[in-house]
Order: C-alpha cells, then structure tokens, then sequence
C-alpha cells in the first residue's frame, strides 16, 4: 500500500491527547478513535462507544437563554427547551442528528464528539511533539474506542506511522477478528491489552461479549511476536472483578501466555468518567462509587508486585 | 497506584495534623531559627538609612563614589551588630526577626508619605515604631526632597512620554502602560564576583588598589580628580567592611565570655575568629568561605537596593575547592556543610526586598525576592561542572523547606543523567524548585552579543531569570515594562484607553470598524506597538543620562575586574571593555496573541462577528454580551502550538526584536526583548479593560511568555512548542523568557515520573527554550489555603520565576494561581 493512500485514508476521532505519560512507553500522544465493539457499564469514555459522531451538551458551560438563544432559534426538533434557572436543557434523543447545534452555540456548551480525520492530519498533529518521543521514547498511542474496530484506518495510521519513525502503542480491548489485527502487527511496537476477567458469563454480561476471542487474539499475537512489548492491564471494577480470586485467575492466565513475559497493572476503577454521561444523557451507574476498598486495593498491588518479581 | 499529594502538601498536611518534619532532626539548628521567624510580619529598621544620609550630608560636592564608599563607612561604624541566637553565621543589615531596610536616595521624596501607609497596606504590609517613623519624617526624608533620581526622572520625560509612564505630576504612581522601573531599584539584578574575595580578601584588593593609587600621575588632572577618588573609594569600602566584620568578632567574643553552655561558647570563640579573619584575608575553610561570602552580600545590600536582591552566584563552584579540602582534611561532612549554607539561607529568608513604593510592592507581591543560587552548568572550557555540592544543595532543598534561597540551575545537552534526575525529584517535592536556565539557549546567544567563550561558559543565574558575566557586565538600569495588551486597546479605542478617559494617549489609528480586513487591524496593532517602543526606547535614554549623577557601588566596583582596572563606577555608563545587557519588558502577550487571533478568526475569516459588536461587547465589559465573549474565547490561542495563533506570537515578537535591532545601538547598550514579569501582570492588568479574547476588564494579564489563564488546554508540551514557535531565532535580540508549567503530582509518580520529568527537561534543553519552572500541586490544595490561611501559611506556590508564601498574597493573585490550568493527567 502506498504511503500517498494511506495518508488519504480517514476515520473516525474523537480525541487527539498531548503529553499522556500513563498509557505506553515515555511521553505520548493518544489518538482516540470513535466506536467499540464492547459496551462496559463502566466505561470512563461513554463518548468513545458509538461509532458516528455525537451531540454533548455540557450545561456547565451554558450562557443563560437570556444572554444567548441562538440554540433555540437553530433547533428544528423541539429538543431544545429553556430549564428553571434559565439555561437550556437538551433532549438528546430529539436532536441527535442536529450537528449544526454545536456549530451556533458559542460557549462550547453543545460540542460534537467525533470527526472524520485524515491519516496525514492526525499525524502531523503527533508529529508536533516529536522532540518529546525522542528523549523519552513515546509516540503515539492508539486508543479509543477500540482502534481495530475502524480496521483500514488503524492500518493506515499505524502504517504510516512506521514509515515516519514514530514509535507506535495500541491500547485495545482485543475484541476484534484476528484478519484484523494480524496486519497491523508489523507496525505495532507495543500493545496495551485489556483483561477484563477470565469469567465469560460475568464478561458476556456488563460488556456483551465473553472474552473467549479476547484470548486467544492475546495467545496468537505472543505466538506471531514472541517478544512484542505487551502491559496486559484490567480495570479493576465494584461488583465486576473487584476480588482478588478474579485479579489472580488473570495473572495465571498471563503467566501461561507463550513467549517473553508480559506486564501486568491493575487500574483501579474511577469516576472521572461521570460528567460525560451526564453530558451525553445518559445514565452513569457508578456514579456514588468514590472508590475501591483500600485493603483491596493493598492485596492487588501485592499481587501485581508478585508478578513482576517472579521469573 | 493512588498519588494525589505532592511531598510539599504531605509535608503541610503532617503539620496540621501534628506530626513533625522527618528533616528536623537532621537540620534542627535552622528548623529552630526558622521556627522564630516564621509568621512575623516583617519590621523597618531604619539604621542604614539614618546613617547613610548623615553622611551624605556632609560629602556635597565630592566625588559621587567616594561619597557613597564613606557613607557606607559610617554605617559600618555606627549600625547595631547582631549575633543571631543558634546561628553559625552573623551578619545583619538591620533587626532581628523579618525586617527590611530603606534606601532614600531612592525614594526619599516621598518616603515620608510612604512610611504612614506601609503598616496597612493590602499587599506586603511592613511594621515601623512611632519613633523611627518619626526619624524618618524629620531627619531622614527632609535632606532627599530635590535630590532624588526619582524627581530628576519625573522632569526629564517628554509630556507624551510622561504621559504613558506616571499617572500624576509627581510621578508617583506608575500609568502601567510604559513603566520605569529604573527609579525603584538603584541596579538591576546583579552577581558579584565572590571568588575574588574568598581567594585575595578585601585586604588583597586594597593592596591592589593601593599600588594602583601610588602609580597615579601625580601631574595628570583626570588621575587626580577621576581616578584618585575612585581608588580611595574603593580602599575606603574595604576598610568599611573589614571595619564591620571586626565588630562582629568583638560582639562574639563578649557573648562567648557571657555564655554558660560550653558548646555554644565554643561556636562563638569560632565564630569570633572567623569573623577577624574574613572577607579581610582570603578563606582557608568551608566555615571561613561561607562567612566571607555571607558579610560580603550583606554589605551589598546595605550599599544599594540591587533589584530583585543581589544573587549568590555560582556557590556550587567557587565554594567547592573550600568543601574538598575540609571533607579531605576531616573537618566537614554533608550535615555540616548544609548545616552552614542552611545558616545563610535562614538569614536571606529573614531580609526582605522592601519596596516603598506602591508600584514597586505591586511588582514584587509577597516580599518576593530572587537571590538566585546557581548550580551545574559548565566550567570556563566548556566542560560540565556539576559537582558534590550541586547535589549538596538540592538535597537541602529537599529536606529543609523553605522558599529562600532561589535555587538555579543550570543545564545542557550534556548535563550528567544524576542532576537531571535529582534536579527531577527535588521538583517533585512540590516547592517548584530549582527552577532551570538552558545553556544551548543562552551561550550561543551571548556569543552573537560579545562575550567570549570562557565568559559566558562561566555565567550565572541572576535574579528572576536573568544571567550575569560578574567580570564583564556592566549595565545596571533597570528598564522599561511595556504593556503592549494596552496596544490592542489603543487599536479598538483610536489611541485611547477606557481607563483613562479622553486622554489621547497615542496615535489615532482610525476607527476599527472601517478597517476592510485584518491586515489592516493588524497594522493598526503595529503602529500602536511600536509607539509604546518608542517611548519606552526615548525613556531609558533619559534613564541612562541621569543615573549616573546619582548612583555609586563601590563595594561593588570593588569585586568587578573592569571596575577596578579602568578606576571607574559600575553606575556610570561607559565602562570601558563592558558588555551592557539591558532588556526591556513584554507585559501580556497571550492577552495580545489570542486578542489579535480572536479578531482574525472571528471578525475577518469566520465573520461570526462583526468589530462593532466586539467593540461593544469590551466597552460594556461583555454584560449583556456574553455571548460574544463566550464565542472570542473559542478562538486559537497561544500555548497551544496552534499555527493560527502562533504565527501572530511570532509576528509580534518580531516587532519588538527588530525594533530593538534597530535603535539600540543609539542607547550604546542591547536593549533586548524579554518576558519575564515577576508579578507585574497583575498591576498591569488593573489599567487594561477588556480585551478581544474574551478577558474580563481590570484582570490579569498573561504572564511572561506563558499562556493566557486556562487557554493553555493541549497540556505542557504544547506550551513548551509554542515558545519554540514564536521566537525569533534569527534576530540575537532575545533576552529571557520565563515559562511556567504546572504539574500535578500524579503526572510525575514514581520512579517512570522522574524519568518522563527528565525526558521533558531534555525536550526543552533541545528546544533551546531560557528558562523554565515548575510547580507542583493540585488547584483544590490552593482553595483550601485560601480559606484557611492560618492551616497553610508556609505553603509555597511559585508564580513568575519565585516562590512565595501562598498566604502572603492579595486574593487578586491568589485567585489567579488557582485559574491557572493545571496538567490533569487522570
């Protein structure tokens, strides 16, 4: 495939991040890509689960209808209404389709997340930080969303990238057909993968899938690159696989995974998601959970210490 | 896996809770004298001004250096000794506790009014008795009246040019639009050459002078009435500080004959013997050295008011032959060694840079002062230098919190992986310190300026972010701070300003709203900002006919080669063989990039808007606009390595370099582009109603070379390539440009955050950015100090180039502090 193709080729984004120093290696830029083919009740980015861009409506930001109407006077739909205190309040059913919303409004109260991007585009944004990837051996994650879940674009991106020297990291929830992933391995200097839990009716029902291809996309990429730089992570969720007997199935799941060894990180669940399902209107049923219990907390570090000292 | 207090934050929180410092029992000896001063509010003391000015009275017509030199001898002889309790180092320029002094050849016309309004004064407030207030009323400010430089300046400006700089006749409060700063300060911020001192003593330089002083023509008229006068100035100031050094050494030998515990006596027959030896004779030990340096700038300050407070130099290097040689010889360990730099921090923390004037307290909020201590950098082949000591003063850092003095550091592209990664954890403890000047920015640059490889291989931090060549520098004017967001007002108001009135301030520009495209708002902006150059330019030529009437250094002249050899004062403006780096002052330039990007986005390319509802929406300071202040806000602005808004950064960053090209060499001296504004955009701010990108009237302006508040929204790379993006790289016009980024602990957790702390600082290096500084906490710990002031007085937050404490500053500033972005990484 041409480098002229690839740079043409576009997808679906949300979100380019500067200066993330927590997913991959050195300083990074994360590039969110829009849809995933999982739906985790937990999921700290509910703007990354469709695939077509969506109307947000922060009421925060919101002037006042007295100050600025012109919302209302855009709005074809009637989802547009004027609340008690004198802001709007959106219906987000209504005017789901009503774009031009987010274009009128100018408090930034009414954004759209997603916009379709070229590869070229998204990497010349990367590219700016590049001293930063020099001295500290970061570059650009794949993110999302899940990346695999737009694959021509994931390709490109990762494609072209290589072609520029940009050191490449994919953070994917791994549930993707593995025609999809096999070519995009060349590119992939390292992989953030999720395990959620080994328990496939637990899995099946708070992300609508089990993690049996999950799996076994994991066993085949260590059997394709034995030394691929894999961190296999899992959120680490209240009534999900908040115990250690969860936590611990992983691990051994990891440790008989073939090929170098892999790393291993627990991420304790937070709510940081939570105003962005406000702001999308939907519901957020994590949203009195502050945090997990600090003695589990302890015992998991502990586990995931093991782990990292065994040979 | 849960981090959200930084080292500082957990140290503060210990503190409420009870629980003491774990460095307390290794730094007991400062935490007690530290214990004392802390939360006094600091005291005038009157002393060196009383007797400066007697003498004065009676030297009219002499040489101006030899009449400072006896005045500084007078004082020497007459002002109160001090021995400080548990210290191991003595040296005071007034009374015990926080306290600062006066210096009323700056100030004395209207010191009197001044000294009534300092007790209650809302920023940086200063307690006086009835009767040194009463000295200062009747005997002190009375002789000033007529002779000050301050009122000499007042007369000197053009009505155009004074128009722009003082708001009243007198001159006493600033317009802050074109400001002096010249009339504040007696120099700008300054570095003596203290190895000379610790190698020869002042009793070397004398013999020096004394031989120069016998070589004389004893025929030749310039010998008899330039020269001769100089010498005797100079072999009089060291007399002066020997004189006083020898007090101190009487005052120790009486308090060690009185005193009862054996330890304590022992620490004053020491004390005693070292205070007869140095600065006279050359130092021998650690103790000798760090004494010798300590009266040395102490007697500086009692000298002149050098701005921002004179700095430390390069301590790491010139002290280390004396550390070697006592670790060597088994007289000196880590602990003591810190134990004694520690003494002399505790004394630079109790000295405040006192600042009579409203403007001069608005300028340096906080007591702020930056007697910058450098360390690393390189030696004078090139070579890297950081050495034990280098990391000897960041672990004191670390463990002995406090915000004095003014950690420096110096690095480059070959700065050894140990002091980037100290220099990392030492940041991470959450006092912001060291702050960081960049050698591949700032050798090359002075190379293109005149210096020679193994000068400026040797330089030092001095001040805020400023860098010093002590045997090659010699300008010491301060200069003019330009607030160029009063250049887009100028633009939207045709050469006026909503602030102040009809007044036809500058040139009329026409009026905007005829303007057919942005070029032509931008041409307007360019007129308008190359006539605040202008007068800033004609006002530092008045500035540098007239200060050299009225100011002599000597002591400082005493430890300056060019000084000494040429037989001429620092203050005059013609020492030959000199290089004078001069700069003047860039206020608000994220207020202008973003405003001048906010009308290209939305008046000219998207027109959203039209210039007469932005100008309407500023005059009403966006009430019943908030719309169109919520949509100026959308558009690019600076920080963010946005080419939109950059490309108009680097445009108007060259107006001011090629300005400077262009009519510097008149003045004789660089007068170099910086961004550096201590705490003065807030002041400035006060004067400028509200600007295109959305900013509120009478707010802040941005700060230095860093982002508008909160416009900064791509995080602290972003911020770092915008700086790149914007210099003029071609032009060598460029003095320092400060730049704050601010991290929450979790981005710098562990062990891989001082790694990715380390990688940023090498990125930066690369980028051959000035200056660059830290600041460590989270937005919530701000707001709870700021409701609870009395449970946070020491927190230190950094604004500008220094630390200061939270709770000493106006809500103004605070409020600022707290809007600033912070680099959330969830």
């Amino acid at each position: 495939m041409s480098s002229i193709l690839d740079k043409k080729t576009t997808g679906t984004v949300f979100s380019v991040q500067k200066y993330s120093v927590h997913d991959g290696p050195g300083i990074r830029t994360i590039v969110f890509m829009k849809g995933c083919p999982l739906h985790c009740a937990w999921c700290s980015n509910p703007e990354s689960q469709k695939f077509i861009p969506q109307i947000a409506y922060n009421r925060n930001n919101c002037i006042g209808a007295d100050k600025c109407s012109h919302c209302i006077k855009h709005c074809t739909s009637g989802g547009v209404t004027v609340g008690e205190d004198g802001k709007v309040d959106i219906n987000h059913e209504l005017i789901q389709d009503e774009y031009t919303l987010a274009e009128v409004c100018p408090g930034n109260a009414i954004i759209v997340y997603g916009e379709e991007q070229s590869v070229d585009k998204i990497l010349k944004r990367v590219e700016e930080d590049e001293r930063f990837y020099a001295r500290s051996g970061g570059g650009l994650t794949l993110s999302g969303g899940e990346p695999f879940a737009q694959p021509e674009f994931a390709l490109a991106l990762l494609r072209e990238a290589r072609r520029r020297h940009i050191n490449t990291a994919v953070e994917t929830c791994g549930q993707a057909p593995w025609e999809v992933i096999e070519p995009c391995l060349p590119f992939v200097n390292s992989f953030l993968f999720d395990i959620k839990t080994m328990d496939d009716d637990k899995h099946k029902a708070m992300t609508g899938h089990t993690g049996k291809r999950i799996r076994e996309n994991l066993i085949k990429i260590r059997e394709a690159y034995p030394s691929m730089s894999i961190r296999v992570r899992t959120p680490v969720i209240p009534d999900f696989n908040d115990s250690v007997e969860d936590i611990r199935a992983i691990i051994e799941f990891v440790e008989s995974l073939p090929g170098e060894k892999c790393e291993y990180e627990a991420l304790p669940f937070h709510r940081m998601g939570q105003p962005k399902y406000t702001n999308l209107g939907l519901e957020y049923q994590y949203a009195d959970i502050v945090k997990l219990d600090d003695t589990l907390v302890a015992q998991i570090k502990d586990l995931e210490e093991k782990y990292k000292n065994s040979l | 896996m849960e981090c959200c207090l930084s080292h500082h934050e957990q140290m503060l929180e210990d503190k409420i809770k009870g629980i003491d410092n774990p460095y307390r029992k290794t730094h007991e000896r400062v935490f007690k004298i530290l214990d004392r001063i802390e939360g006094l509010t600091p005291s005038i003391d009157i002393q060196r001004a009383l007797y400066f000015t007697k003498s004065m009275q009676k030297t009219e017509g002499q040489h101006l250096t030899l009449r400072w030199a006896k005045a500084l001898y007078n004082i020497a002889e007459n002002i109160t000794v001090y021995i400080d309790e548990d210290s191991l180092l003595c040296g005071r320029a007034g009374a015990e506790g926080r306290y600062g002094i006066l210096y009323p050849e700056l100030d004395g016309d209207f010191l009197d009014l001044a000294v009534k309004e300092l007790p209650t004064r809302e920023s940086s407030p200063f307690t006086i008795t009835q009767e040194d207030a009463d000295i200062v009323v009747h005997e002190i400010a009375p002789y000033w009246k007529g002779k000050t430089y301050h009122e000499s300046l007042n007369k000197a400006f053009s009505d155009e040019t004074h128009a722009l700089t003082y708001d009243d006749a007198d001159g006493l409060h600033s317009r802050y639009i074109v400001n002096e700063t010249s009339s504040f300060r007696s120099c700008l911020q300054w570095v003596h050459d203290y190895e000379v001192v610790l190698k020869r003593g002042f009793g070397g330089i004398r013999a020096e002078m004394q031989e120069k002083l016998e070589a004389l023509d004893p025929f030749s008229p310039i010998d008899n009435t330039e020269k001769k006068p100089f010498i005797e100035a100079v072999i009089t100031v060291c007399d002066a500080i020997i004189l006083w050094a020898n007090r101190h050494a009487d005052l120790a030998e009486k308090m060690a004959a009185e005193e009862k515990d054996e330890t304590r006596k022992a620490e004053l027959l020491e004390m005693a013997r070292i205070c007869r030896k140095v600065p006279e004779q050359p130092a021998e030990t650690f103790h000798e050295a760090v004494q010798s340096q300590w009266f040395t700038q102490m007697f500086s300050r009692l000298e002149q008011k050098t701005g921002t407070i004179v700095s430390n130099g390069r301590m790491d290097q010139y002290l280390y032959p004396f550390y070697e040689k006592d670790v060597e010889e088994g007289r000196l360990d880590e602990l003591k060694a810190m134990e004694l730099i520690e003494c002399m921090f505790v004394g630079m923390a109790q000295f405040i840079d006192l600042y009579i004037s409203p403007q001069g307290g608005d300028f340096n909020e906080g007591y702020a002062h930056w007697e910058a201590v450098t360390i690393g950098g390189q030696n004078k082949n090139g070579v890297d230098s950081t050495n034990e000591l280098s990391y000897l003063f960041l672990r004191s850092k670390r463990e002995f919190p406090h915000h004095y003095p003014d950690l420096a550091a110096r690095i480059h592209a070959r700065s050894p992986q140990r002091f980037l990664a100290e220099i990392a954890e030492t940041v991470k403890e959450g006092s912001g310190f060291p702050k960081l000047i960049n050698d591949e920015e700032v050798i090359p640059l002075h190379l293109a300026k005149g210096a020679k490889f193994e000068e400026i291989y040797d330089y030092a931090i001095s001040g805020c972010a400023e860098i010093r060549m002590p045997n090659r520098d010699t300008y010491t004017s301060g200069c003019p701070y330009i607030n160029f967001a009063a250049a887009v007002e100028m633009v939207l108001y045709n050469g006026k300003m909503l602030k102040y009135g009809d007044e036809q301030l500058a040139p009329a520009t026409g009026d905007p709203c005829d303007f057919k495209s942005f070029d032509e708002f931008l041409e307007a902006y360019t007129v308008q900002h190359r006539n605040l150059l202008k007068h800033g330019f004609a006002q530092q030529a008045r500035v540098i006919a007239l200060r050299k009437n009225h100011f002599a250094a000597p002591l400082a002249d005493a430890m300056h080669a060019l000084c000494r050899k040429h037989c001429i004062d620092i203050h005059q403006p013609d020492v030959p063989e000199g290089i004078d780096l001069g700069y003047f002052e860039v206020i608000g330039f994220g207020t202008v990039v973003d405003s001048l990007a906010a009308i290209k986005k939305l008046v000219f390319d998207d027109k959203k808007l039209t210039m007469q509802q932005v100008i309407e929406a500023c005059k009403a300071d966006f009430k019943g606009h908030e719309d169109v202040q919520a949509l100026l806000k959308t558009a690019p602005c600076y920080g963010n390595n946005d080419e939109y808004a950059d490309d108009l950064g680097k445009y108007v960053d060259s107006l001011s370099v090629e300005f400077a090209e262009k009519y510097q060499a008149e003045l004789g001296v660089h007068l170099d582009v910086r961004y550096v504004p201590f705490t003065s955009h807030v002041p400035f701010g006060r004067v400028v109603s509200a600007t295109p990108n959305g900013r509120v009237a009478w707010y802040p302006l941005s700060d230095g070379s860093s982002a508008s508040h909160g416009a900064d929204k791509n995080g602290p790379t972003a911020i770092l390539m915008s700086n790149y993006t914007t210099k003029n790289f071609n032009h060598r016009e460029r003095a320092a440009r400060l730049v704050n980024i601010k991290f929450t602990p979790k981005c710098l957790e562990g062990e891989e955050g001082t790694q990715k702390l380390v990688d940023f600082i090498r990125a930066y290096c690369d980028l051959r950015l000035w200056h660059i500084q830290f600041n460590v906490i989270n937005a919530d710990t701000l707001i709870k100090a700021q409701k609870n002031p009395e449970q946070y007085r020491n927190l230190i937050v950094r604004i500008a180039g220094y630390s200061a404490y939270f709770c000493d500053l106006s809500k103004d500033l605070q409020d600022d502090l707290i809007a600033r972005t912070a680099h959330e990484t969830l």
